[in-house]
């Protein structure tokens, strides 16, 4: 499967790289083909402009991010990795996703109309890789907003029958050495499926 | 009291712009102090860098002086309210980042002896969220309001499980006409002067 993997963090040798390398191990060892972007080690610029905005009613993405909206539609498999800060992805993630997922390369927005058809047809599997500082029960109490936002709002943009799978450890400003190598080794099985 | 008026939109003209400033009215109207952080005319960085990232966990997080001067506000602020377009059922990148970036330990919360969150928050009497949506009511519904959660839950549980918040949203806005967008305009005007006014 035509896999693109998009991760996340500041720290190169930070948790969340950990498990990006543990999925690629998996994926690689699947013998999917395998894209990887790194948004913080490429630099990527999370600021979606002016110029981008007008381009929403006049539609196409800014020729800064071809590359990326390449990666999107070749891919039949997204695995995004990140930290879940303020239940959400990081302003990074958030900031790829309004660039690349624009109008004409994520979904099509007839005129007149206020609902987006899908155009990433091509994605058959959403899988996101996250942790979060806190407990179950109070991302639960929070709302899960980016959870809800990878399962359902992005998914909504991808092949109709599109699975997601939510990998997700809880906790883990206060887990043990143990729990964390637990997870890794979860996110590898269940990637080397 | 003094309210904290945070607000993202690319175009300086947007009606994004035009919400932010019915809000100020309103808050203006019931007696408040309202200061305004209009997020993209200040550049401010999205992302969190990975010096900071290294900081977050220390007695020093805030490195950028502008996230010095953000958290000084907000540390004063007794209403913390946001104006934005909903983005992908989420706050724009930049406000996401703001909150990444500003909103750390020792402003937003802290860690107790057994590393868990407690809030910090507890000077804030009110929280407000206003935001234009693309898509009509019943789909916002369907796929989620993440980032009215993130403002309403996430971010109320730093400020005390008791704090009222208020959500003003305006949905389909890309098909409304000019009628109905002046008429959200005096609503957030309207409710945001009745909002826990000085005198009483």
């Amino acid at each position: 499967m035509k896999t693109l993997v998009v991760t996340c963090h500041p720290d190169p040798s930070s948790f969340t790289a950990a498990v990006a390398e543990r999925a690629l191990t998996a994926l690689r060892g699947s013998g999917d083909e395998v894209r990887v972007t790194d948004l913080y080690k490429e630099g990527f610029d999370p600021l979606f402009t002016a110029a981008e905005r007008r381009r929403h009613l006049d539609p196409g993405s800014d020729p800064t991010v071809a590359s990326h909206v390449e990666d999107l539609a070749w891919c039949q498999r997204l695995v995004l990795v990140y930290p879940t800060w303020w239940s959400g992805q990081p302003a990074m993630m958030k900031g790829w996703i309004e660039r690349v997922w624009v109008r004409d390369v994520a979904f099509d927005l007839p005129p007149d109309s206020n609902r987006v058809h899908a155009r990433l047809r091509n994605v058959r599997r959403l899988v996101a890789i996250t942790t979060h500082g806190s407990s179950k029960l109070v991302n639960s109490v929070e709302g899960e907003a980016g959870k809800r936002m990878v399962t359902r709002t992005l998914r909504a943009v991808c092949h109709p029958l599109a699975r997601t799978t939510w990998l997700a450890m809880y906790g883990v400003d206060t887990s043990s050495a143990a729990q964390r190598t637990a997870f890794l080794d979860r996110v590898q099985r269940k990637l080397s499926r | 009291m003094d309210v904290l008026l945070v607000c993202a939109h690319p175009e300086a003209g947007s009606y994004t712009h035009a919400i932010a400033d019915a809000a100020a009215r309103g808050f203006g109207r019931a007696g408040h102090d309202v200061t305004t952080l209009d997020l993209y005319n200040l550049a401010f960085a999205p992302a969190m860098t990975m010096a900071e990232r290294a900081a977050y966990h220390t007695e020093q997080p805030l490195l950028d002086p502008l996230t010095v001067e953000h958290a000084a506000l907000v540390r004063h602020a007794d209403v913390l309210a946001f104006v934005y377009p909903t983005w992908w059922s989420a706050p724009p990148a930049i406000l996401k980042g703001w909150l990444d970036r500003v909103l750390v330990t020792g402003v937003a919360f802290r860690f107790d002896h057994r590393g868990k969150v407690r809030p910090a928050l507890t000077h804030v009497r009110h929280l407000v969220g206003v935001s234009t949506y693309g898509a009509p009511w019943a789909y916002v519904k369907v796929v989620n309001d993440g980032g009215r959660r993130m403002i309403t839950r996430a971010l109320r549980m730093s400020c005390g499980l008791r704090t009222p918040t208020t959500w003003l949203g305006l949905y389909s806005v890309d098909t409304l006409g000019a009628a109905e967008r002046a008429a959200f305009l005096d609503r957030v005007e309207h409710e945001l002067a009745r909002l826990d006014p000085v005198h009483q």
